[in-house]
Formats: structure tokens, sequence, C-alpha cells
């Protein structure tokens, strides 16, 4: 199978992933900061646009060079590209939805929670940079330390989200701040799909509890 | 460079030379049989229709036009196989060939829109190359004019010194060396010697028979080593055409990759789950298959630097001029352009509904108007 052409893949995946680390800055900023949103509005949709044409890329790719390698074709490492990329672009998707939040006049900036919320979000951001640097390195321990990372990030969002449901807690925006919660939980679970396609079996990609 | 490019490139280099030694042990198995006996073989083809249909025949046997034309070449180039007999057989080898890439679109067959787009890819081309026989064909039985245009570049490239057509070339006496140890081994079998002696005729049609395994089998591994040399120039080619979405550049790249591995059926079949797969447009593929009919030629061009006589290299240029003449009458204008296209995508959408007509469109095509017509030119 000829290397260079699934390196074009992988480096439409990273690209994609630097895409996605900048509509996740602008739409955590656009709820934790003073954002004018305006301002950033046109930036976010094309930044989305930009990541689901290279997802369409990465497909092109596929394509070609399944059509060009059909007779020793790696259909595993096709796939699990297919379902990263796939992954990968939802991540663009639930950034536009939290903007959507921000969009609706809900913000956190004088919530009491918001340090935590910053925390939260330097955690994900970080997360978003180390799949990054997981399809670069190849490398099965920093992916296991990813998927461990990503899950304990998930846990904690969903004790957050059970608390909000049982109205543990007396929040300002509780609809918005669940919503951000349950989106938040999806931005980290597409980013650890992402990191079990590099490493688990196909048929056990995406699941990872089971 | 690493250990598979050069192992790669070294076997396909063999391969090559491989493929010339055995045009040249055709065309010493052919003269061996003798002038009486090759004459009556190929009366059959006197016809020129004949000719065609035998061309598009033997293409659909071996599955590949450069086994047909690299042959015809070597009969050529033996002087049993006159130009005129040839030139309609290298028509039908054009012809022929398109059927690999009609195999291939049926594996799409399950999924109706996908097939669709796949068999209109792969039948643009059989339409372009019926279209062009039908115009050239006629035209240059009556007037010659391709013909001479071919003889005319022999004459200028002999005159050039154009050193693969002298007769003491290097690369002609490194072929002459191969094919004369291959024999000596031959004869060194007691049977093929006791045969060499005894019954020549037994002989030649075995080295006849031994030099087309060798042809197709040389070819065949020219390909397969140069595909794997080049699948990155291959998916970097096909990335810039679709980028660029057809014109003389696709065209370029169909020339280039169909070149590089020797096969135009590898292009052409490549292009049809890309097309099936809806993210490249028949209309864009359709210059590059043209450019993989013109590339395909220089296959004919390398076999004919393993014969003596130079009316080999006179039927490969005929076919390089053939098939060029064919892409600058239908591709520039786009009316004309479409015609092959619009032909291809109406069959297509008449077979997506009906999957046994694509199949009764292979037998029909390919296999029952070229045997019928056999027998009624004859």
């Amino acid at each position: 199978m000829s290397k260079n052409s699934l390196d074009n893949i992988d480096a439409k995946l990273t690209e994609m992933l630097t895409n996605s680390t900048r509509v996740f800055d602008i739409s955590m900023n656009a709820l934790l900061g003073d954002t004018n949103l305006d301002s950033v509005r046109d930036d976010l949709y094309d930044t989305d646009k930009a990541i689901n044409e290279l997802h369409r890329e990465v497909r092109r790719e596929m394509i070609i060079h399944s059509a060009v390698n059909s007779r020793s074709l790696d259909i595993p490492l096709l796939l699990s590209y297919m379902t990263m990329s796939k992954d990968i672009e939802r991540i663009g998707d639930y950034c536009k939805n939290l903007f959507e939040i921000a969009e609706t006049g809900n913000t956190f900036v004088k919530g009491e929670d918001l340090d935590s919320y910053i925390e939260l979000r330097n955690d994900i951001g970080k997360l978003i940079v180390y799949l990054q640097s997981c399809i670069a390195l190849d490398d099965e321990s920093k992916v296991q330390d990813l998927i461990t990372l990503g899950s304990s990030i998930s846990t904690d969002i969903d004790k957050r989200i059970t608390a909000l449901l049982e109205n543990k807690e007396k929040i300002q925006y509780p609809v918005a701040t669940t919503l951000f919660f349950r989106y938040l939980k999806r931005i980290v679970s597409h980013i650890v799909n992402a990191a079990t396609a590099l490493i688990m079996p196909t048929d056990r990609i995406d699941y990872l509890d089971e | 460079m690493n250990l598979k490019v050069v192992k790669n490139l070294s076997f396909a280099l063999f391969f090559l030379y491989f493929f010339l030694v055995s045009i040249k042990l055709l065309e010493k198995g052919i003269k061996t049989l003798g002038a009486e006996y090759t004459d009556q073989l190929f009366e059959s083809v006197s016809n020129p229709f004949a000719g065609l249909l035998v061309g598009i025949l033997c293409t659909v046997l071996v599955q590949s036009s450069s086994v047909t034309t690299s042959t015809i070449v070597g009969l050529v180039g033996s002087g049993v196989l006159s130009l005129e007999y040839a030139i309609p057989m290298v028509m039908g080898a054009n012809i022929g060939t398109t059927v690999t890439n009609t195999l291939v679109s049926f594996g799409h067959i399950r999924r109706e829109q996908e097939f669709k787009r796949a068999f209109a890819a792969s039948t643009m081309h059989d339409f372009f190359n019926v279209i062009v026989v039908i115009i050239l064909f006629p035209l240059d039985l009556i007037t010659g004019f391709i013909t001479k245009m071919a003889e005319d570049g022999t004459e200028f490239l002999l005159a050039t010194g154009f050193t693969a057509t002298k007769p003491d070339s290097p690369i002609k006496n490194a072929i002459k060396w191969g094919s004369n140890n291959i024999l000596d081994g031959l004869n060194a079998v007691p049977f093929i010697g006791n045969l060499n002696e005894n019954s020549y005729r037994v002989y030649a049609v075995i080295l006849i028979i031994i030099a087309i395994g060798c042809i197709f089998l040389s070819l065949r591994n020219v390909v397969k080593n140069m595909k794997s040399l080049m699948l990155n120039q291959i998916e970097m080619g096909l990335d810039k055409a679709l980028a660029k979405g057809g014109g003389l550049f696709a065209i370029l790249i169909g020339i280039l990759i169909t070149f590089s591995v020797q096969s135009s059926s590898i292009t052409t079949s490549i292009l049809v789950p890309i097309v099936g797969s809806g993210i490249l447009s028949i209309e864009n593929a359709f210059p590059i298959t043209l450019g993989a009919n013109i590339g395909t030629t220089i296959t004919a061009v390398l076999a004919s630097f393993a014969v003596d006589n130079s009316a080999g290299l006179t039927i490969a240029l005929h076919h390089v001029l053939f098939n060029a003449i064919g892409v600058a009458i239908i591709y520039p204008i786009q009316f004309i352009r479409n015609i092959p296209v619009n032909l291809a995508k109406s069959l297509a959408v008449v077979t997506a509904k009906r999957r046994y007509v694509a199949i009764l469109y292979v037998l029909v095509t390919f296999l029952l108007l070229p045997l019928l017509g056999v027998v009624i030119f004859n």
C-alpha cells in the first residue's frame, strides 16, 4: 500500500483537528468570555465549512486510494479513517451548537462555576491537541492515555448532568447549562471514538464501554 | 530509493527486455514457419473487416491490447503480415481492450445509481473507439492518409538515425543476443532440438506459442511492477485531474499514467470505481480515458525496436497516429465530445434498470458480433 497517499489522509485529519480546536475555542470563548458574537460568527461558520470540506476530501482520497490499490487494500485502516473523519467532523457541529447557546443570550461569564468551566474547556482543548499528536505519532500508549483521560472527563460531565437533572445545583440557566454539558460530553465522546479507531479492532471502534 | 523501488524497477526493466526478446522470438518463429504456410494462415484476415474483428476477438481473449498490438508488430516485423492487413487488426485491438473496464463496472452492480455511473464510465471508452473506427477506418482504407503519415514518420526516424530503429543499434543487438541465447537453450532440449532438425514447422509453432506466452507473461510483469512503482504518482495524478476537472490536463494525466504502467486497462479500470462513487463526473473522466488511449500506443512502439523490418515501426506509428487523430477529432468540439459520453449514459440508464442488458451488451459486442463477422467476412 502506498504510504504517501495515506500520509495525505493523516494530514487532512490533522488539519480537521486544527480547525476543530479553532471552532471549539471560538464557541467556548463566546460562552465563557466577553466575546462580541458578531465579530466571530463568520469565522466560526467558515472554519466549520472548512472542516466539512476536509471531511469530503478525506473520503475522495480514500476512494482514489481504493481504486488505485484495489489488490492490496488495507480495508480495516480505511474503515478506521472513515469513522475517525466522521467523529472529527462532528466536533465542529457540536461547537456550533455551543455557539448557538451563546447566541440565545446565555452566558456563563458571571456564574459561580466559571472557573470549573474554564478548567473543563482547557482539558477538552488539550484532548483535541492530544488526538492530533496521536495521529502523527502512531503511539498506542499515548492513545490509551487519551482514552483514559477522555473517559474520566466524560464521567465528570455525566455527574454534572445528573446533578442538574436531580436539581441538586442552583444555577442561573439550567437548560442552557444542561445543553452545554451535553454538547461537551458529545465532543469528548467523538474525540475518544476517533482515538479508539486508531488502535481498536474494526468491530469494536466506538464501543469502548462494551 | 528504498529496496522495494529498486526491486520493482529492476523487475520492470528485466521484463521489458524480456518482452522485446519475446517479440524477436516471435519474429524468428514466424520466419521459420515459412512464407508459404504463413500466407495461408493470414488469408483469413485479408478482408479488412475480418481483420478488425479478429483484432477485437484476440484482445478480448487475452484482455490486453498491448499483447495484441505487440504480436501484430512482431508479425509485421517478420514480414508475413502486411501493413494493409495489420492496420484493421490494431484498430480492432483498440475496441477489444475496452471490455476489461466494462467488466470492472460489474463490481458495482448491486447499487443502481453507482452501477449507472460506473457502466457509463466504462462504455464511453467503447463508444469512443467504435466512433473513431467508424470515421477513420474507411477514411484510411480509401485515402491511406494515416498509413502515409506513419510511413513518413518511419522514414523520418530512420533518416534522423533514431538509435533504436537502426539495424545495428545497441538495443537491437542486445535483443538479438537474448533471443539467440534462448533459442540455443531451447535447441539444447533434445525433443525440441530434434524437431528443429526434422520437423521445422512443428518447431516453429512451438516457438511461436512460447513467444506469445512470453509476451503475455513479460507484459503482465512489466505492468505489475510499474504499477507498484507508480502507485503514489497515479494517486497524485488523479488527485490533480480531479482538482482541475478535466480538459487537456486530464488527457495528459491519462497519457502519463498509461505510459508509466504500459496498460490502458489499468488507467480506465481505476476510473470506473472513482466515477461510480460519484466523486469524478463522467465528463471529466472522459479526457483521462482518451489520454489512456494515446498512452497505450507506446507498447507497440517499444515492440517495434525488437524487429528488423521497418514496417514494424510503421504499424506502431500508425497506432499512435490513429489514436491521437481520434482524440483530435472527437475531443475539441463539445458537441462531438458529448456524443460518446451521452451514448454511454443512455446505455447505462437502460442497464441500471435491467442489469441483464449489461451482460448481453458485453457478450454481443465483444464476442457474438465479432465471431459472427469473422464467419461472414470469410
